[in-house]
C-alpha cells in the first residue's frame, strides 16, 4: 500500500511540475522557438497533456532551440540503423510471450498436482 | 503542412477514414455485447459491466493489432499506403477505447474500495515474484500509459518541435506497449479462458503482427557496399530507375538517399520527409515536385524545398555519373541547398510512361 501511495504521489507531483511548465511554455516559450505557432492559439490546449507528461523533454528541446544547439540535419536522420534488428526482436518476442503464458497455465502441459498447504480442520 | 497550426487538419479523406473507424468500433462493441453472453458459462453469468470492460479491452487489442500491421503492410505493398495516411487518428481512438476499458475495470472491481481506486489497483496484488497469479494489470497500466503518451504527442507540432527522429524514437514505445498488451491478455484473461474462440483470435493477431514485421524487416534494403575514394558511394545504375521514379540507396553512414530520374535529369534528395520521415523515394512526382506517399508533403527535386507558401526543406546530395553507374557523395548538403541536376544524354533518357 505504501509503495502504491508513493508511486501515485510521485505521479501527482510530476503532474504539478508539468502543468507549471505547460503554462509557461504554451503561453510564452512556444512563440520564441516555433515560428508556425505564433499566430495559432486554438490548438494549444491540445498540447497540454503532452507537455504535462513530457515536461523534462519539452524543457530540454526548448533549451536546445533557445541556445542554438539544435542540429537541423538531425531532422533527416531517422533511427533506421537499428530499425531492422528491432523489428526482428519484436517479431520473436510476441510469440514467445504468448507461448510462455499458455505453457504456464494451470491446465497447461506443466501443471503440477495440487498440494495441500495447510492441514484441514 | 507548415504555415500555421490548427487543432486537427481535417480533409475529406480524413473525415471518411475516421467515420469508418468509429463505425467499426461501434459495430464491434455492439456485436460483442449482444453475442458474447451466448458463449459464456451460464452457471456463472458475467455482469454487464464486466462484459463492457471485455468488449472495450478486446476492441483496443484488435485495434492495436491492426495499427501495427499497417506499417509493414505499407512497406511491402503500396496499396496499403492509404491506411497509413491517417494512422495517428486510429491511435488516438485506440487510446480512448483502452481508457474506457480501464474505466470499466476500476468502476467494477474497485468501486467500493476504502482507498482511491488507482491505489487499490496497484496494491491489490503485489505478487511480482511468481508467474502464476502475476499481477498482469501492471502490463495493462504500462500499455495504457504509452497509448496516452502517444496520443498526447500526436499533433504535428510535436513532430516539428521534437524533430522527427526524436518523435519517432518516442513512438517506438508502441512496440513495447503491444508486447505489454499481449502479456496483459496472456497472463490475464487467457489464464482462465475456456472458450477457444478468443484465444485463437489473439494467437492469430499476434502471428500476423509478428510475421509481417519479420517479413518487412527481411525485405529491407542492404547498405551500399561499393565505395570510391572516401565519400562517393555507388547507389545503382541508370537502367534501374524508370522515368518519374527513384532508386533508394542506404548509405554506409545510415542516411537514405532517393535518386530521382525526371524529364531527362537526375537529382538526389534525402529519402526522409521533413514531416514524419516518410519514404520520399517511394513518392510520385506531381507538378515537378516529389510528393511524400505518407501525407502528401512536396519538395522540389533540385533544392529539396517545399513550394511556397510552405517552408519544409530536406537535404540534397551531390551526384556524379560514370557511364551507367550513379555515385552519391554521402556528405549531405544542408536542407534546401540548390544542386544542379545531372542532365542525361538523349540516348540515356528513359522512355516516358505514355510513349
Amino acid at each position: 500500500m505504501e509503495t502504491a501511495t508513493a508511486v501515485l504521489n510521485a505521479v501527482e507531483y510530476w503532474g504539478y511540475a508539468g502543468f507549471l511548465t505547460a503554462l509557461v511554455f504554451l503561453g510564452w516559450g512556444m512563440d520564441r522557438v516555433e515560428p508556425n505557432a505564433r499566430t495559432s492559439f486554438i490548438f494549444r490546449p491540445l498540447l497540454l497533456p503532452g507537455v504535462v507528461i513530457l515536461w523534462p523533454l519539452v524543457l530540454w528541446r526548448w533549451w536546445q532551440l533557445e541556445s542554438g544547439r539544435d542540429r537541423p540535419h538531425a531532422r533527416h536522420q531517422p533511427p533506421r540503423l537499428w530499425h531492422k534488428r528491432f523489428w526482428i526482436v519484436f517479431a520473436c518476442a510476441i510469440p514467445a510471450i504468448l507461448i510462455f503464458g499458455l505453457l504456464v497455465r494451470q491446465d497447461g502441459p506443466y501443471e503440477r498436482p495440487a498440494v495441500q498447504l495447510e492441514k484441514g480442520q | 503542412m507548415s504555415v500555421a497550426y490548427v487543432p486537427v487538419q481535417w480533409n475529406r479523406n480524413k473525415w471518411l477514414y475516421d467515420a469508418v473507424l468509429v463505425v467499426m468500433v461501434g459495430l464491434y462493441i455492439g456485436v460483442f455485447l449482444n453475442f458474447a453472453p451466448a458463449y459464456q458459462d451460464v452457471t456463472r453469468p458475467v455482469d454487464p459491466q464486466v462484459q463492457r470492460a471485455r468488449a472495450f479491452g478486446s476492441c483496443a487489442f484488435f485495434m492495436l493489432t491492426v495499427i501495427l500491421c499497417i506499417g509493414p503492410l505499407a512497406r511491402l505493398d503500396r496499396r496499403f499506403l492509404p491506411l497509413l495516411y491517417n494512422r495517428r487518428h486510429f491511435g488516438v481512438l485506440t487510446c480512448f477505447v483502452a481508457m474506457a476499458h480501464a474505466g470499466f475495470i476500476l468502476d467494477w472491481y474497485f468501486a467500493f474500495s476504502p482507498v482511491p481506486q488507482w491505489n487499490a489497483l496497484l496494491s491489490a496484488n503485489t505478487s511480482y515474484g511468481q508467474v502464476l497469479g502475476f499481477p498482469f494489470e501492471i502490463f495493462g497500466i504500462f500499455a495504457l500509459g504509452v497509448l496516452i503518451i502517444l496520443a498526447a504527442t500526436s499533433h504535428d507540432f510535436w513532430l516539428s518541435f521534437l524533430t522527427a527522429p526524436v518523435w519517432k524514437a518516442l513512438h517506438y514505445l508502441i512496440y513495447f506497449a503491444y508486447a505489454a498488451v499481449v502479456a496483459h491478455v496472456t497472463f490475464g484473461v487467457m489464464q482462465d479462458l475456456q472458450n477457444p474462440l478468443f484465444g485463437m483470435a489473439v494467437a492469430l493477431s499476434a502471428a500476423a503482427v509478428s510475421g509481417l514485421h519479420l517479413w518487412a524487416a527481411l525485405a529491407e534494403p542492404r547498405p551500399v557496399s561499393d565505395r570510391q575514394e572516401t565519400h562517393w558511394e555507388r547507389v545503382g545504375s541508370l537502367s534501374e530507375i524508370e522515368e518519374g521514379c527513384a532508386k533508394i540507396g542506404l548509405l554506409t553512414n545510415g542516411d537514405r538517399v532517393a535518386v530521382f530520374r525526371h524529364e531527362g535529369t537526375l537529382s538526389a534528395i534525402s529519402n526522409a520527409c521533413a514531416h514524419q520521415n516518410g519514404p520520399l523515394g517511394e513518392g510520385r512526382i506531381v507538378f515537378g515536385c516529389v510528393t511524400c506517399p505518407w501525407h502528401g508533403f512536396q519538395y522540389r527535386l533540385r533544392d529539396g524545398r517545399s513550394p511556397d507558401p510552405f517552408t519544409e526543406t530536406v537535404p540534397t546530395y551531390n551526384l556524379k555519373l560514370e557511364g551507367e553507374e550513379i555515385w552519391v557523395d554521402n556528405r549531405a548538403n544542408s536542407p534546401g541547398t540548390d544542386v544542379e541536376p545531372i542532365v542525361l544524354e538523349p540516348s540515356k533518357e528513359a522512355p516516358h510512361e505514355d510513349a
